[in-house]
């Protein structure tokens, strides 16, 4: 599809930022995210090119606006969601129960 | 949910899953070959970027056959196909601005490059 991944060819996005040390994970929650990413794709619930597609359909804005590691929560989420390995609502709750206890 | 064996985690997380797979037929392209790149905009996934499309390039190497991911992101299968290393140069793509020694190099599946109509 010609979403707003295929950045190849567009001017305008300002330089690559380049960081001397970049850890591998910013924070905790990537960590965790790339976990269950690489579980779930083991685990055969999707192909790495379905995971790819529901990235680009991700709203263009909000893609370009956020970390990458984002993307792969987000696309976790659409697919396991589509699959019906957990619902919306399971994930609402976790997210609330989670968001109640606070930070690890 | 299938188990993950503890013993390929580190592998498989080092090296990633290989899509390498068996083309059953002889490779339509060979290095030297010069191809344009099919002008086609999918709804669905392809790994063609849009700013190649009806660009004309030139075969560098054939990587072997890799699953076709347009097909494995929409649960069609591997259908695998050769992949080529294709070198653009940067006037084809960009125009006369562009640096004479500027040059693009895509690995793209078979089905996404023609060869160039002879004259």
């Amino acid at each position: 599809m010609n979403g707003i991944h295929d950045l190849g060819g567009m001017q305008g996005l300002g330089p690559l930022i380049r960081e001397p040390d970049e850890p591998v994970f910013h924070e905790e929650w990537e960590r965790r995210t790339f976990a269950c990413l690489i579980l779930t794709l083991a685990g055969g619930q999707y192909t790495v090119d379905e995971l790819r597609h529901s990235i680009e359909r991700m709203d263009p804005a909000r893609y370009l606006s956020t970390p990458y590691y984002e993307h792969w929560l987000h696309s976790a989420e659409d697919l396991l969601d589509k699959k019906g390995v957990v619902t919306r609502e399971e994930l609402a709750r976790r997210a609330a129960e989670i968001a109640a206890r606070g930070r690890d | 949910m299938a188990a993950l064996p503890r013993e390929i985690v580190a592998t498989a997380i080092r090296t990633g899953a290989s899509a390498r797979a068996e083309v059953g037929s002889a490779p339509r392209f060979k290095v030297g070959d010069a191809v344009i790149a099919r002008n086609m905009n999918p709804t669905g996934h392809t790994r063609l970027p849009r700013y190649i499309r009806g660009r004309r390039g030139v075969i560098q190497r054939n990587h072997g056959g890799f699953a076709f991911a347009d097909t494995r992101a929409h649960g069609l299968g591997d259908q695998p196909q050769y992949v080529y290393s294709v070198r653009f140069e940067g006037r084809e793509l960009w125009g006369p601005d562009a640096a004479v020694r500027d040059a693009v190099y895509i690995d793209l599946w078979e089905s996404y490059i023609e060869p160039v109509p002879s004259r």
